[in-house]
Formats: structure tokens, sequence, C-alpha cells
């Protein structure tokens, strides 16, 4: 069983110099947890979601043409968008060219990142116009494997408006090892 | 559903959105982290499992009300992707739809579900 002081430690992420980049990581993540953050991703636009859409191969006319008399926001878009526009500064970037704060715990850490998956579920359409904001919060965070194992994050996240409220709710998985 | 994303298409959908994760366009980095080579962003497959869903949907992309997917195995630039789906359940206004994405290999990627509404 873990002394109590350890058990201190991993609440409150404070570095016992003796951890790896996983151990640290996982210390730091079990503080973020139930913590809410918010971030922009902009006011949605046709060219741009159908430029997505394209990206990912779409070939449908109401999926990549933004003049069609048919044309919806791929569903996927929004939920994929790890930042608006106009995108981030370069301090925001890992050497592995991820984002400091997309993993939870991980900023300046040497580990690396995965994804595990994810679960979206859409309640409405996002649609042209919509200023989308999306909020996340670290709500699990699980030791697996063997010897150092890895850490498995699970974070909730909700796209919606101030006006339309939430359109869509992303569960989400990252592997941190 | 077939689809085999090559390195262009990765580098067209990190870019479109904003996911700069070396391992998705610099080989090196990729073998450094012990994959074969860049590899699919987890979203891109979440895009074969929505599109796969509303095929069967009639081809509504409106009609897929959820889709979910846990990452087996990586799959690299430039392979074969399938995805195939069994009808799991039929309820009255929806269909529970389960999903596995296979490389060519037959090593399986990913494995989830989509709920589809029913077509009136």
């Amino acid at each position: 069983m873990e002394p109590e002081a350890s058990r201190a430690d991993l609440d409150t992420g404070v570095d016992t110099g003796a951890d790896t980049g996983v151990d640290l990581a996982e210390k730091r993540a079990r503080a973020l947890v139930g913590r809410v953050e918010r971030r922009s991703l902009g006011v949605v636009r046709a060219g741009a979601a159908a430029e997505f859409a394209r990206a990912a191969g779409e070939d449908a006319p109401r999926l990549v043409d933004p003049d069609h008399p048919e044309f919806v926001v791929h569903p996927m878009y929004v939920v994929s968008l790890l930042r608006g526009a106009p995108g981030a500064d370069d301090a925001e970037f890992r050497p592995d060219g991820m984002y400091r704060d997309e993993v939870p715990g991980t900023d300046g850490l040497d580990v690396s990142l995965m994804a595990g998956g994810q679960d979206v579920r859409w309640s409405c359409a996002v649609r042209v116009g919509d200023d989308i904001e999306v909020r996340r919060t670290l709500v699990s965070v699980e030791r697996k494997g063997r010897g150092a194992g890895f850490i498995l994050l699970t974070v909730e996240k909700t796209y919606g408006t101030p006006e339309r409220g939430v359109l869509v709710e992303v569960t989400e998985r990252f592997i941190v090892r | 559903m077939r689809s085999a994303p090559d390195a262009i298409r990765l580098l067209r959908f990190g870019a479109v959105t904003r996911n700069a994760h070396r391992i998705h366009y610099d080989a090196e980095f990729a073998r450094s982290e012990g994959l074969d080579g860049p590899v699919v962003m987890a979203q891109l497959h979440g895009c074969l499992f929505h599109r796969a869903a509303a095929e069967f949907a009639g081809g509504d992309p409106a009609a897929v009300r959820a889709v979910g997917w846990l990452n087996r195995a990586p799959a690299c630039a430039g392979d074969r992707l399938t995805v195939t789906g069994t009808v799991r359940e039929v309820g009255p206004d929806e269909i529970v739809l389960d999903l596995e994405e296979r490389r060519g290999d037959g090593t399986v990627c990913c494995r989830g579900h989509a709920v589809v509404a029913r077509r009136p």
C-alpha cells in the first residue's frame, strides 16, 4: 500500500524527483480532474467545412459544395478541429508537434501521446455561422499495463453556442506512455 | 466502405484540422515512436466510420446520431482500410451498428459503433 505522503503527492501533482515522465503526467492529470476548460473554435464557415469534407475524402456535393442547395456542415468537422482560426503561436506546440495543452498534464514532459478513441453524440447539427465554444473536462486517469505501463486519460467535451446550447458531446481517450 | 488515406490526404486533413502532431507526417519521428511510419489521425478514422454509417442510412450524413471507436492498431499512410458493419439492434426510430475497420492484412485498426436514424 502507498504511504500517505505518496497519496498526497498524487493528488497535488508534486514532483518527488524520482518520477518518470509518465508518473509526472499521472500526478498532474489527477490534479486536473474535474477542472472545466473552455476554448473558442470561432465561427463555422461554409468554405472551411467543405474543405474539411474534401480533405476527409468525401465527394457528396452536399458536403463539399457550399453552394449546393442542401449543403450541410460535415458532422465530424468541429469535433476534429484542434484549434480554430487563425491557428496557434509557436510557443503553444510541444516538440512532437502536439499542442502543449491538448493532452492534460503532459506539457513539457518527454512522453509519447496517442489517441485512444472517441464517442461522438450529436443532439443538433452544427450550422454555418455557429460560433462554437468547446468545453473540456478531464474525468478520469487510469494507470494501465505492466511495468511502467501507460496512463489512459478520458475527457468529456461539449461543443455548442450560447444561443443554441450544446450541439455535440464527445468522450475522448488519450494514451500517455 | 473502402479508403486508402495516403500521405497527401494525411497532410490535407492535418492542415484543415490544425493537427501538427509529427506522427502523422514525419516518418523518422513516427518510427522513433515505435510506429511503422506516419499514421492516420484518430479523427480521420472517425470520419470513415461516420461515412460508413451515413452510407448505411442512404447517404444522409445528418442521419448519424452517434459514432464511436476505439483505436486498436495504427494505420499507416497508404494502408487500404475497409470498414464493415453489422446491425446490432433495430429500435423504433434508430438502428445501432457495430463497426470495424481493418487494414489489408486483416489487422483490426478500430472497433466501434454508430447509431443512425431509421428512414421514414
